[in-house]
């Protein structure tokens, strides 16, 4: 069918011959020859329909004809530029969201890891562990002991891997001489061959590295690029980690960045013993490492069901062994109370998740959802205006023999067009939107777009262009061949300008556009919310880092750190400094129940004993700037060998001590360890995050206590906090030149991060709330222009009858008024349902927030009376007689 | 674009029937498609009508699928015409397609002559 050996004009050439031909036939039978010339060309028929049909078999006649319609669809969209412009903007801003939310949730939530066969691997999980153990996460992390028994009898599981991070945060890495931060984690010798990530450089891990505590690491492919350049070299080199130097000998394949979502793992190095390399990066407890410590669950797993077993038989199966392994250390397990039990997750998107992005990804991947269904419903809105108005074209095409198939061809291809247009603007806007997300979100595993979402993107692509194509039709083939003889505009056109269609569209629009704005609402003043909590402290002026020194003893890792703060505090422009085993504002804290004057305190209505604690140093509450409302801050002179003191907040006082002075009393331990003599009362400010609820807090001064690690160092300084970073680094490797500044950044900074994913959602939501608002608004002035457009005629009846222009405008305003109210009717009972459904997210607004609502509503109103106000005013202004003349 | 219908008392021909017939005609040996539709026309003792129109997207349609072949040429008269022949793969599809019809017009016949018969019986 590609060759098309004959022309046109060859074809055209026969038939000049056989006429020819036909005609001296005749004449040679006895005809004269003009009458047989035209006797010849009679007979022979139509010629120009031959021709034609010689012209469309010789090609793909089909493509032909699409090739027709697209040269047509794109003269005509370009008469109507601005039908075309709004059509493939709304598409493009509509899909764009959906593609981006999408491919965000696919990348954190859907993505299976990027191993051999996801399917087989799982995540362990437990019940609550044990009483007496201390956990990172109490459902997520395990003790050695239990680690060690799985990996001796793992019945079910072909191989069990056990990870742990060398620090909650980064940990401090050397390879040239200037110190860096990265995250590394420890892993069994079987993490790599046992989830079956390849190794295309060097080579991974053996169980012999593990009993070995081989010194070596291997890199990620992305920390490799971005560090160093990919340089084959790097393998045989050495990385300090902790200034514990690591023999580099492979990089991980690419796209493997560790089996926790979030965050990306740098380097892994088989799991160590040794002080330096302690689990995340704590400090010894009595001594002993992770490993030695059966009480300290801490290591995460993750396993591969053996071939043919099942996750409930691999989980029955392990059981046993689980639950003999929870009590090594521990004595022989309580009668009555109920073992902890083993269960399996999962590996599919990024364990935790879901409980990080789960939800507020579903409930954006809904609003842009209703965007979207907004957008659409604009776009046929656009498309049923534009087809109302070329009635006659249609009526005149159908008149000159075009069948319905060519009219439906046409219309698909129009809209085919509008939606190739919009998605690949579309796919652009959601490219850059992942990206900007994923900045924004501090999600560092690569949110781009893949097949997965190109799918998703072309299913509702088709499915935009399907709608698009057929919607309009109906109104096409309503206007029947007969209509095009009809002149009168008022009659031709009447019909289109009633159209129920459009009046149930825009009604349905608003009702969306209330919901979104709801939701938008709820979210924003959740916001403001957060933003404008107080935190307690003076927290302007605060900068804050971490350092993690090299501890032999205890009396050497307070030296440092008093060594330390000397230095700093005679930097210019340094106003106090202070230490703190826990950084504020960070999530982490020390929880525990604690005993009062050698008790646990008695609690009024079952309140919680729970008490959230710190290790901090002197003066720690003047640079924080929280009041203290009875006795004193920590001082220098507060040693370990000086009475051990501590001081509480208000709420520990109104719980454990209420209606008494509690200076002097004693508090401790629930095991009673670490008991001090409480010398200070401060007012309750927030520890570990904006959002929290005030809660019994008590602070030991870090120089009494046997447990000295990493620390953050928290200055307040006077001008810029960050400008003081370059002397305090210099200050800090003045004590040891290996030693970087881990995560440097404004108190400010950490406490907003805290809040961070609430921020963001809260602005998509508003951003989603505003966009819809604006395809609303568009939307609503579009049909209600052309309506009155359409009853141009009608108006200028009406007016030369004698309606004045008020009530011309009231009619059009009424019109409009109407579909509001239906909208609102049916809009605020669905935003009745999102804002119980965003309930969890909010934080100082009820689901209920009236003022929210009444807002919505508002804003609804306002964008319907300003889009009609403009086409009513055109209403009013029409000049009767012009109007009877378009007739 | 919608071709007119033919009204003329002589049949028209069936779809497919043109294919059979202007392999048969060029059987005798090439021939113009003048000379073609004229032969078609007297050997059927002018029942049948041959769109000339349709007659040359026929002979296309044939020359496309190599059944036959073209060649311009001069005609008896001197005219400059297009001549066609058969093809060696024509000529296996005229044995064929003539078989498929003389099938075809036995089954027709059985039918209507059947259909006669029981009428006859029952009067």
């Amino acid at each position: 069918m590609f060759r098309r050996k004959r022309s046109a004009e060859d074809f055209a050439e026969e038939i000049k011959a056989h006429l020819e031909l036909e005609a001296d036939a005749l004449e040679s039978e006895g005809l004269s020859e003009g009458e047989a010339r035209w006797k010849a060309r009679r007979e022979f028929g139509n010629i120009r329909a031959a021709q034609e049909r010689f012209y469309m078999k010789g090609r793909w006649v089909w493509l032909d004809k699409l090739w027709r319609d697209l040269r047509f669809g794109f003269r005509s969209l370009r008469q109507s530029p601005g039908f075309a412009a709004t059509a493939i903007l709304t598409l493009a801003l509509g899909i764009g969201a959906n593609t981006a939310v999408f491919s965000v949730m696919n990348a954190v939530l859907l993505k299976s890891l990027p191993v051999a066969d996801p399917d087989r691997v799982v995540y362990l999980r437990t019940t609550n562990p044990p009483h007496g153990t201390g956990t990172v996460n109490s459902t997520e992390t395990f003790s050695y002991p239990v680690y060690d028994a799985f990996r001796r009898q793992a019945r079910g599981l072909s191989s069990v891997m056990a990870y742990v991070p060398l620090s909650g945060s980064k940990v401090s890495v050397r390879y040239g001489p200037q110190p860096e931060e990265a995250e590394g984690d420890m892993v069994s010798g079987t993490f790599f061959s046992g989830l079956g990530v390849n190794l295309p450089h060097g080579r991974g891990f053996t169980e012999q590295d593990e009993t070995n505590h081989a010194p070596i690491a291997v890199l990620s492919y992305n920390y490799w690029t971005r560090r160093f350049a990919r340089d084959p070299d790097v393998l045989g080199k050495t990385l300090y980690v902790n200034s514990v130097p690591m023999t580099i000998v492979g990089i991980a394949a690419e796209g493997f960045e560790g089996v926790e979502g979030g965050g990306s793992t740098d380097f892994w190095i088989p799991m160590q013993s040794r002080p330096e390399l302690n689990a995340w990066g704590n400090p010894l407890e009595d001594g002993k490492t992770y490993i030695a410590n059966p009480t300290w669950w801490c290591l995460r797993m993750i396993g591969r069901l053996a071939p043919g077993v099942t996750r409930a038989q691999a989980g029955a199966q392990l059981q046993p062994v689980f639950q003999t392994a929870a009590y090594v250390g521990l004595g022989s397990p309580p009668k009555d109370i109920k073992p902890p039990v083993l269960s399996f997750a999962d590996a599919k998107g990024f364990a935790g998740n879901d409980e990080v992005y789960g939800k507020p990804l579903r409930m954006l991947m809904a609003m842009v959802g209703l965007v979207l269904l907004i957008a659409l419903m604009n776009v046929v809105m656009l498309l049923l205006a534009r087809n109302a108005t070329r009635q006659r074209e249609f009526s005149l095409r159908q008149a000159l023999g075009a069948g319905r198939g060519e009219l439906l061809r046409q219309l698909l291809t129009e809209s085919l067009i509008l939606v190739a247009a919009g998605g690949a603007v579309a796919w652009g806007f959601a490219v850059l939107a992942t990206r900007l997300l994923g900045r924004w979100a501090e999600i560092e595993s690569s949110l781009a777009p893949d097949k997965t979402v190109l799918l998703f993107t072309l299913a509702v692509l088709v499915f935009a262009a399907l709608l698009f194509g057929v919607a309009p039709l109906r109104i096409a083939l309503a206007g029947r061949a007969e209509l095009a003889l009809k002149t009168s505009a008022a009659t031709s056109n009447a019909n289109a300008g009633k159209s129920r269609t459009g009046r149930v569209i825009v009604a349905l629009q608003m009702a969306l556009c209330v919901v979104l704005l709801v939701g938008g609402g709820l979210l924003i003043r959740t916001l403001r919310n957060l933003e404008n909590t107080p935190l307690g402290m003076k927290v302007d002026g605060l900068v804050v880092f971490g350092v993690k020194p090299n501890i032999p003893s205890i009396p050497e890792g307070v030296a440092f750190y008093v060594n330390l703060m000397n230095k700093l505090r005679v930097l210019p422009g340094v106003e106090s400094v202070t230490v703190m085993a826990e950084r504020i504002g960070s999530w982490w804290s020390d929880n525990s129940d604690m005993m009062v004057d050698g008790r646990l305190p008695d609690v009024a209505n079952g309140a919680s004993r729970t008490v959230r604690s710190n290790m901090v140093g002197p003066n720690f509450f003047r640079t924080l700037g929280v009041p203290i409302i009875a006795g004193r801050d920590f001082a220098d002179s507060d040693t370990a060998t000086s009475p051990h003191v501590g001081i509480v907040n208000e709420e520990f006082a109104k719980r454990f001590l209420p209606n008494q002075n509690p200076l002097g009393h004693t508090t401790g331990l629930d095991n009673g360890q670490y008991t001090m003599t409480i010398v200070g009362v401060v007012k309750n400010h927030k520890y570990r995050s904006i959002d929290e609820e005030p809660i019994p807090m008590a602070w030991y001064m870090y120089a009494q206590l046997p447990i000295v690690g990493s620390m953050d160092v928290e200055m307040r300084v006077h001008g810029k906090p960050l400008a003081i970073l370059p002397s305090a680094r210099k200050a800090v490797q003045q004590l040891d030149p290996n030693l970087p500044l881990i995560r440097p950044m404004t108190q400010r900074a950490q406490f907003d991060m805290t809040i961070s994913h609430q921020v963001l959602f809260a602005r998509l939501a508003g951003f989603f709330g505003v966009l819809a608002v604006v395809l609303v608004a568009t939307g609503l002035y579009g049909t209600l222009a052309y309506r009155v457009n359409m009853r141009t005629a009608e108006i200028g009846v009406r007016m030369a009858v004698g309606a004045g222009r008020g009530q011309v405008v009231w009619m059009i305003l009424k019109d409009s008024l109407l579909l509001t109210v239906a909208g609102v009717v049916m809009g605020v009972p669905l935003a009745m349902l999102v804002g119980r459904a965003l309930a969890s997210s909010l934080y100082g607004v009820k689901p209920l927030d009236a003022a929210s609502y009444l807002l919505a509503v508002v804003g609804v109103a306002v964008v319907a009376l300003a889009a009609s106000a403009l086409p009513a005013g055109r209403a009013a202004s029409i000049d009767p007689m012009k109007a009877l003349r378009t007739e | 674009m919608a071709t007119q219908e033919n009204n003329d008392d002589r049949i028209a021909l069936l779809q497919g029937t043109l294919d059979l017939l202007i392999l048969k005609t060029l059987v005798l040996g090439p021939c113009h498609g003048q000379g073609v539709a004229r032969l078609i026309q007297r050997q059927s003792e002018d029942v049948f009508l041959v769109d000339h129109g349709s007659l040359y997207v026929a002979l296309q349609r044939l020359e496309d699928k190599e059944w036959i072949r073209a060649k311009w040429g001069v005609s008896d008269n001197n005219r400059k015409a297009r001549f066609y022949s058969l093809t060696p793969k024509g000529r296996e599809q005229l044995v064929e397609k003539t078989s498929e019809w003389r099938r075809l017009t036995r089954a027709m016949g059985l039918i209507l002559d059947s259909g006669n018969e029981r009428q006859g019986e029952e009067a």
